[in-house]
Order: structure tokens, then C-alpha cells, then sequence
């Protein structure tokens, strides 16, 4: 594939049964492939124990018999890195127990991190000249293994929010 | 020689499993019996390795000191682990489980670290393998992030070999290992920028894995690559790629690479024909003459 793959990986979400599979088990557990597993922790998420606050909008209509309420549901989720924790903003709309729309963005990029970046990119600049993917005929992409920790973390407070 | 299926195009499925993104390519569909046999393997593993799973087997061995008998695969990796903990003197370490989870990485989502986390026990010391059962002292919380995912690709690799199947590109987000006549051709993945490649590498009958830090992204994978010593992450290389016969042990020294390098593994003699590239955050860059001239200059 030549998407990158965050884009990948975000296109894999778009299904709530996905949903369910990522937020019962975890980065390093997820679905087992195939489609197929039926994930027992899939109906209920242990309430995180930290509520923190629901920052988005909870619209819920009318969602007859669904597992979740409908509506717009945004959570912040943290990971630790080397340089300390980061935060992403994670928004989900959620339409008859389907999610509609994924949304992420990052709420606080570790200021170390920027300037290691900054450093390394002046420094690699001179050695190795980076060109797009998109533009390589490649069959596959080796690099940083998106595990979504911080993905995971928005989205079981949203499931959590969500069944509420 | 004849290939009946030789006219078959390469054919691709996908799937998520083990918090990763994989995709197997073959010569024409892949069977559906053959894929049934690649998820039961891969289920299999995840319940044995996975440290998300409250009934995992490490989650168990986890929770209680005890002797423990491990599933048939455990011997090669666990043999690599050792052999790789005696080459980085125990910065790679399967015991580091206990210490992420302190730092925020467990299973119960708290991603905080809490005020003094534990020390990471010695491999050999908290637990002995035998090689049939392990024999921990504590309970302790085995991670084997370091070259579990490459292992679980040669795992699938003879999943595949064993349905007749001698053609493929098995890749487990980013552990590739390629057999047969299906070419691989592999971007290797800018560390700071995920759209760019900064060299490609054709794959034939051998395996590429790849260990980075990617902080674009909000998955970070540095939590593999944890100092088995210190208990702190690495800061000082950014990426590493290693390319070996197999999986296992690409994987294994891909994470190796973050603590020691190419010549220092090489004089302990680990990793015979394997090949590096780690770009170090100084900007420097270390690529045996495989990874060389591949690299865009």
C-alpha cells in the first residue's frame, strides 16, 4: 500500500465492530484477524477510571435498540513517549451503532520532541534525501509500527461515554 | 520448474491482528482454508504472548509466581532473547513488561507513569527456562515486543509453506518476509514523515523488519524499545532496519540495533548475514552495504 499509514490505519476504524474489537482489548492486543473474532469485551468497557471531561457534544437521538447513543462523541487520549506525555483530541460520530466520522488532532506535541525533529531533519537533510511513497512503485512500507495507544485511550473513554 | 499457478496475479488480503496492520500477498487468492490456518495461528500466539489480555498465558504468569509449561514456539524466541540480552548486556530483555506497564503502557489503560515504577528484573534471575517450562520467582510480566511480531510473520510463513503455498509477502505492519516468485519491493519509512521513503529494498527469500520511533504519529512505538538497564526508553536512535533469513531474528536485531551496533553484535556473533541501518538522531547514519545502496542520496 502506498497510503500512509495513519491513513491506513484510521480506515480500519470505520467500523464499529473494529470499535469494539480496538477498545476491549489494546494496541497490543487487538482484533485476531480474519474478521472474525468475536471479542468478549466488546459490549461493555470498564468505566475509565479517570471520567475526565467529555469535551464534545453528546447529541443523542433516537438510537432504537443500538448498543450506543448517537452523536458526536470527543475524547482526549495520552501516550507516553520519550520526551514526555503527548495528547491527541479524538472525535468520533456515531450514527446507528456505525461510525460515521473519525477525527484526530494533536492537542500537545512534547516541545523536546519538536526540537529533536527540528535537529534530526537539518541533519538527515545532508545525508539522505527523503522522497514520496506515493511516488514509488513499492508493494510494502517498512517503518515505526503504528501501534494507536493514544488512539486507544479517546476511544474507550468515547465507548464508555457512549453506552453511558 | 513447472508452476501450474505461475500465471496467477499477486493477490493481496489485509486484516488487523495483534495491534497491528498485516497483509499476506500470494500468487492468486489465498485459500480459504490456508487463511482459516493462518488466523487460528495467529490467535494462538496472542493468547499465549499478548500482555493486553487478562486471559493471556503471560497475563497469568503475570499475576503468580510458578512453573509454567510454554506453548511449542516459545523455544526459538525465548533462545533469541538470551542470545540477544547476553550481545546488548541486558539492555534487550522479555522481563520489561512490568516496568511499561508502570509507565503507562498496561492493559488497564492508565497511561501514566506512577511516581517509581519497578525495576526491570534480570532474564535468568526472576525467571528460568528450561525449555519445555518457565520457572518465575515473581510474578513477572513478560513483553516480547522486542521480536514477537517478526516471529508470529515466520510463524505465518510456514502456515503458509505447510498448505503448499511457496509464494508470498507476509507483512505484519512493517515485519516483511518474502518467499518465492512474488516480488517485494519495500519503501523504507522516513522516520519523521511517514508519506516519504528514504530508500527502497527488494526482498527475495528473506525477511526486512524495522523498529522506529514515529512522532508524527499518535502511536509511538518506543515502547518497545525500552533499555532493559536503565528501564528508560532509548533517545539516541531514531530507526532501525535489520535484514536476516527470518523474521525472528530481523526483528529481534532491529530492536538490538537501538542499544548497540552492527559491529558490536557482529563481534559477539549474532545476527551471521544479517544487514543494518540505523539513523541515529544526530543525524548520522550507519548502513551496511546492503542498506547503502538502497538508501535516496
Amino acid at each position: 500500500m502506498s497510503l500512509p499509514r495513519s491513513r491506513t490505519a484510521l480506515l480500519a476504524f470505520t467500523g464499529l465492530s473494529a470499535l469494539g474489537v480496538l477498545t476491549g482489548c489494546s494496541a497490543g492486543a487487538a482484533s485476531t484477524g480474519g474478521g472474525s473474532s468475536a471479542d468478549a469485551g466488546a459490549t461493555k468497557a470498564p468505566a475509565s477510571s479517570d471520567s475526565g471531561s467529555t469535551s464534545g457534544s453528546s447529541a443523542p437521538a433516537d438510537a432504537g435498540s443500538g448498543t450506543y447513543e448517537d452523536g458526536a462523541y470527543t475524547e482526549q487520549g495520552t501516550y507516553s513517549s520519550p520526551g514526555g506525555q503527548e495528547v491527541i483530541s479524538v472525535t468520533l460520530t456515531i450514527a446507528s451503532d456505525t461510525v460515521k466520522a473519525v477525527d484526530v488532532k494533536t492537542v500537545k506535541a512534547d516541545p523536546t520532541a519538536t526540537q529533536y525533529e527540528a535537529k534530526f531533519i537539518g541533519g538527515i537533510s545532508d545525508a539522505i534525501v527523503g522522497t514520496k511513497i506515493d511516488d514509488l512503485n513499492v508493494t510494502n512500507v517498512a517503518g515505526s509500527s503504528l501501534t494507536s495507544q493514544g488512539f486507544d485511550d479517546a476511544l474507550s473513554k468515547i465507548k464508555s461515554d457512549a453506552t453511558a | 520448474m513447472p508452476r501450474p499457478d505461475a500465471a496467477l496475479a499477486p493477490t493481496r488480503i489485509e486484516f488487523d491482528a495483534i495491534g497491528t496492520r498485516w497483509s499476506i500477498t500470494t500468487l492468486g487468492a489465498l485459500p480459504a482454508d490456508a487463511s482459516r490456518a493462518v488466523d487460528t495461528r495467529i490467535e494462538a500466539f496472542d493468547l499465549a504472548w499478548s500482555r493486553f489480555r487478562p486471559d493471556s498465558l503471560v497475563s497469568r504468569i503475570a499475576r503468580k509466581a510458578g512453573r509454567y509449561e510454554l506453548p511449542g514456539e516459545a523455544g526459538p524466541l525465548l533462545d533469541l532473547y538470551s542470545v540477544l540480552a547476553a550481545a546488548t548486556d541486558g539492555a534487550v530483555n522479555p522481563l520489561v513488561g512490568r516496568r511499561l506497564e508502570h509507565l503507562g503502557y498496561g492493559a488497564d489503560y492508565a497511561f501514566h507513569a506512577t511516581p517509581d515504577p519497578a525495576a526491570v528484573p534480570r532474564w535468568g534471575d526472576a525467571a528460568t527456562w528450561n525449555g519445555t517450562h518457565l520457572v518465575t520467582l515473581e510474578p513477572v510480566l513478560i513483553d516480547v515486543g522486542a521480536a514477537g511480531k517478526g516471529y508470529l510473520v515466520d510463524l505465518v510463513a510456514h502456515v503458509l509453506a505447510d498448505a503448499g503455498i511457496d509464494d508470498f509477502t507476509i507483512d505484519a505492519g512493517g515485519d516483511i518476509r518474502q518467499a518465492g516468485e512474488v516480488p517485494a519491493r519495500v519503501a523504507l519509512e522516513h522516520p519523521l514523515d511517514p508519506t516519504l521513503a528514504i530508500g527502497v529494498v527488494e526482498l527475495r527469500d528473506t525477511a526486512l523488519c524495522a523498529s522506529a520511533v514515529n512522532r508524527r504519529a499518535w502511536g509511538d512505538d518506543l515502547h518497545h524499545v525500552l533499555d532493559g538497564r536503565s528501564g528508560a526508553p532509548t533517545r539516541e536512535v531514531l530507526a532501525t532496519w535489520a535484514l536476516a533469513p527470518a523474521a525472528l531474528e530481523a526483528d529481534g536485531l532491529a530492536s538490538a540495533l537501538f542499544f548497540t551496533t552492527h559491529a558490536e553484535l557482529a563481534e559477539r556473533g549474532v545476527g551471521i548475514a544479517f544487514e543494518s541501518l540505523r539513523l541515529l538522531r544526530d543525524g548520522s547514519v550507519e548502513a551496511t552495504a546492503a542498506f547503502d545502496e538502497v538508501l535516496f542520496r
